[in-house]
């Protein structure tokens, strides 16, 4: 080497190890916030779909009207209890369809503009527009709840029929500000107001937070609301934090790896199952804290595809769909084995769609035992055993006994999940293939309710009212799963739920409700059209500086009760 | 001759992002699952499913949806993005404008470090340092940039000495310096393999360059080594990076998806990513677009390059 390449090897060398200190020390030397803002910086996985809830139904829009809209009432996530939220107290009619709601005073948007029982009727308006997405939760027996003003800050909520949820139907629905979004309304462009292109400014409301800045793609910045209506249990105006960040990182190996490096204070949902290895030793050396919120809500099931007539022209159809397949799949599958494989031990093992232990609808039905005797006795009633010694069932015609069960790909538990139900099937003499399809396309082929034989899957709901999940328990539903598209029939044992469903809801007396619906639940467990093996435990990982938190099961976990949240400083 | 030539490989270009951008609407609208399955599965009731699908246009075959984008197109109108309702050329554009810096730079830091490197390794065989480099280079050019990436990020979390994901801190976002900062693990991952690539070809070219008779020749003559290898070797041995420059530049454009999506880097992969996830048929056409046609474009400007360095290209 010539001292001339030496000379140029050496200066370059300078210059890059000069480049990175001063880029280092420049970072280093921005100016950071002021020490009094009290910040918190979370990650999501998406931007939000828009700024307005009624007619985006995604995560992070969710997220959006959490942090700068507020409802009539609330259900509080950790207790599942309602609570007065913009109405401070109600009555309700004799006939118990008429409730009055009588309104906070003094309550003021976040631009100043006072808050009445106008823009409450305006809401239920806007809730009923062509482009809302929240019409059929304020819908009953096909009719509209409806708002009517009394004065100012008094308003009737008018419900079609008895409603044994009673208000809890109101937290889907936030309080939106008539002077800002009337216009829209009255000419057709609703579907398009507070889209994501809209000003920050321009989006107004009564929740903790106003919406200062919104990256696409990026990041959101929300700013404490200085006109919210709450104070805490000592007086204290909330919230306590001056500034939120959602830093939307689509990855969750990129939201793991940027909590771990400190970028941020935590994850706006659970961890995955698979993480929790990596973020207990973070725990217990002090660097993080891992929270154990419980058993998850909604557990991933396994169905087959019940629809009459689905296998018409398919030699199984004289086993598929008989009750008997589904008690032995159940009583086949080692639920504690299932639990450590699938979700690391971290997970409780259920028989049912409602997890006992998070909650309180749940029916104390009697335990599935591990019992491959009686399941492969279960199969051998209709008509499957080992006919040629090969360990494996044959149907009358000596075919092997075979279905292709269908999950999400990409999804660790329901992956894991449907290869341990194979393994396991496969030891009582049950063959299953496994197929990983998209989300979308798996949704696609059960929704058309033909062309799959079995699905594992999860399905969620927002509510643990029983009536806020009649998509799923009744049989006209668009989530009854099991037995779903066009020219449907439905089953005798569903005309049943269905019947006891009816009643549940329109029950004002919660005894009753809980009765009729634990009927519901022992049917549903007698013939088994979705079979249960586990729910998982719930855990978030944050930072340490985090206070204030008031956890729930359901997403978002922690960011549900964001005006309580604070940090150390 | 020049202009045919130019004019063939601008045609050449135009049909390819036709084809491409046209090829995404038909599988991206064929593919099973829709963007309302995707994105409300099972909390939508089929009326309402129904009427979303009539207002996104997913209700008309895939024919008359690709006629109808088609005809926005030729309108410069890629229509609206399912996802948000923005227009898909601003969408793209935002994106598009991360993805060129990332790769710029990239290409930029690769062919600093993959001519100077080689250009040493080169004309310094049986050196230990040069062995040393090359065996370096060896070892990065097997690597793809998603596995450069991840150990970059193991690294970067590791030590919390550089940042691990996004484009800028969530928090304070104080302008470029912070995206340069930002930076350096995407740009690294993408341009230290490319610059192994690099450093192969360019050392062969530099050690078969300085064995040419003329080169020989100055040398007898009395001319430095420095002059000789820095002056009279350099251009001619640039003619085999340059031949491969535009290749290894869409090469690099396409490898920057796979570290956008590892490290959070809001660009046109990670966009293409969440579009097709959510089969958002116009924005994937939008993002093939626009692919296609910064691909294109890397080519021809390859091209151009091999044509400045060695004319007979041309012919």
């Amino acid at each position: 080497m010539t001292g001339h390449h030496l000379r140029a090897a050496s200066i370059g060398a300078v210059v890059a190890f000069a480049a990175t200190l001063a880029l280092w020390w420049v970072r280093d030397d921005r100016p950071s916030p002021p020490r009094r803002v009290k910040q918190v910086i979370m990650s999501v996985r998406s931007g939000p779909q828009s700024l307005n809830w009624l007619t985006r139904h995604d995560a992070t829009t969710y997220l959006v009207a959490l942090l700068t809209q507020a409802p009539l009432v609330r259900i509080n996530a950790a207790t599942q209890e309602i609570e007065p939220w913009l109405a401070e107290r109600w009555t309700r009619s004799d006939d118990g369809r008429r409730y009055r709601l009588m309104l906070r005073r003094d309550v003021r948007f976040s631009d100043g503009a006072p808050f009445t029982s106008d823009d409450v009727v305006f809401s239920f308006a806007a809730a009923f527009d062509p482009a809302s997405t929240i019409a059929d939760a304020l819908t009953l027996k096909g009719q509209r709840i409806r708002a009517e003003r009394i004065d100012a800050h008094t308003v009737d909520v008018i419900f079609p029929a008895t409603y044994g949820p009673e208000l809890r139907v109101l937290d889907v629905l936030p309080i939106l500000p008539k002077h800002r979004l009337e216009n829209a309304l009255d000419t057709g462009t609703f579907g398009e107001a507070w889209s994501v292109s809209t000003p920050p400014a321009d989006i107004v409301g009564l929740g903790p937070f106003v919406l200062t800045t919104h990256e696409a793609g990026v990041r959101l910045v929300f700013d404490r609301n200085p006109h919210y209506f709450r104070r805490d249990s000592d007086g204290r105006v909330l919230p306590r934090l001056d500034r939120l960040v959602l830093q939307i990182l689509p990855d969750q190996e990129a939201q793991t790896l940027s909590l771990r490096a400190g970028e941020n204070d935590g994850s706006a949902s659970e961890i995955r199952p698979a993480d929790y290895p990596l973020f207990k030793p973070m725990d217990e050396a002090g660097e993080l804290r891992l929270l154990d919120l419980g058993t998850a809500r909604n557990p991933d099931g396994l169905w087959i595809n019940l629809k009459p007539g689905a296998f018409e022209t398919d030699s199984r159809r004289v086993w598929l769909q008989r009750d008997e397949l589904r008690q032995a799949i159940s009583l086949g599958v080692d639920r504690t084995r299932f639990v450590d494989i699938v979700f690391n031990g971290a997970a409780d093992p259920i028989n049912g769609p409602l997890p006992p232990r998070s909650h309180s609808w749940a029916a104390d039905l009697p335990p599935v035992p591990f019992d491959p005797e009686l399941a492969r006795a279960r199969l051998a009633s209709i008509g499957l055993e080992d006919r040629d010694s090969d360990g494996m069932l044959d149907d009358q015609g000596t075919r092997h006994a075979r279905l292709t069960l269908i999950t999400q790909k990409g999804q660790t538990a329901l992956e894991r999940g449907a290869t341990n139900i194979r393994d396991q099937m496969k030891a009582i003499g049950l063959e299953i293939d496994v197929r990983m399809m998209e989300a979308g396309a798996l949704i696609q082929q059960f929704l058309s309710g033909g062309g799959y034989d079995a699905v594992y899957f999860n399905l969620t709901t927002t509510d643990t009212d029983p009536a806020s999940q009649l998509d799923f328990w009744k049989s006209d539903g668009a989530a009854h799963v099991w037995n779903l598209g066009p020219l449907h029939k439905t089953l005798a044992w569903e005309d049943d739920i269905d019947a006891l469903m009816d009643r549940q809801v329109t029950s004002l007396d919660v005894k009753e409700r809980k009765r009729l619906f634990g009927e519901v639940q022992r049917l549903f467990s007698e013939h088994a059209p979705i079979v249960y093996f586990a729910a998982p435990r719930v855990f978030v990982a944050v930072s340490r500086r985090l206070t204030g938190l008031n956890p729930a099961v359901s997403r978002p976990q922690l960011l549900w009760a964001a005006d309580t949240l604070d940090v150390i400083q | 001759m020049t202009a045919r030539f130019f004019l063939r490989r601008g045609l050449a270009a135009i049909c390819f992002v036709f084809l491409v951008s046209s090829a995404a609407v038909f599988l991206t609208r064929l593919a099973p699952g829709d963007f309302v399955a995707q994105t409300r599965g099972t909390t939508i009731s089929p009326t309402e499913a129904a009427r979303m699908r009539a207002r996104l246009g997913l209700d008309r075959t895939a024919a008359g949806q690709y006629v109808s984008w088609l005809s926005g197109v030729v309108r410069f109108d890629l229509g609206a993005s399912f996802i948000d309702g923005r227009p898909v050329a601003t969408v793209v554009a935002e994106r598009a404008k991360n993805t060129a810096w990332l790769a710029v730079a990239a290409l930029a830091l690769a062919t600093c470090l993959g001519v100077g490197v080689g250009t040493l390794t080169g004309s310094r065989r049986g050196v230990w340092w040069s062995a040393v480099l090359t065996q370096l280079s060896l070892a990065l050019l097997a690597l793809p940039p998603l596995l450069t990436s991840l150990m970059l990020i193991f690294f970067a979390a590791t030590t919390r000495w550089l940042p691990v994901s996004g484009m800028r801190s969530p928090a304070t976002m104080s302008g470029a310096l912070d995206v340069a900062w930002h930076s350096i693990v995407p740009v690294m991952a993408l341009a230290l393999p490319m610059a192994a690539s690099f450093e192969r070809v360019h050392a062969r070219s530099i050690e078969a360059t300085l064995a040419e008779p003329y080169l020989v020749a100055a040398r007898a003559r009395g001319v430095g080594e420095a002059r000789i290898l820095w002056s009279a070797a350099m251009r001619p041995a640039l003619r085999s990076l340059a031949s491969i420059y535009g290749v290894a530049a869409a090469a690099l454009f396409s490898g920057s998806f796979a570290v956008e999506m590892v490290t959070a880097w809001p660009g046109l992969g990670r966009l293409l990513v969440e579009a097709l996830v959510a089969r958002d048929v116009y924005l994937v056409a939008g993002c093939a677009l626009a692919g296609s046609m910064i691909l294109a474009l890397l080519t021809l400007c390859g091209e151009l390059l091999l044509a400045a360095v060695d004319p007979r290209a041309v012919e």
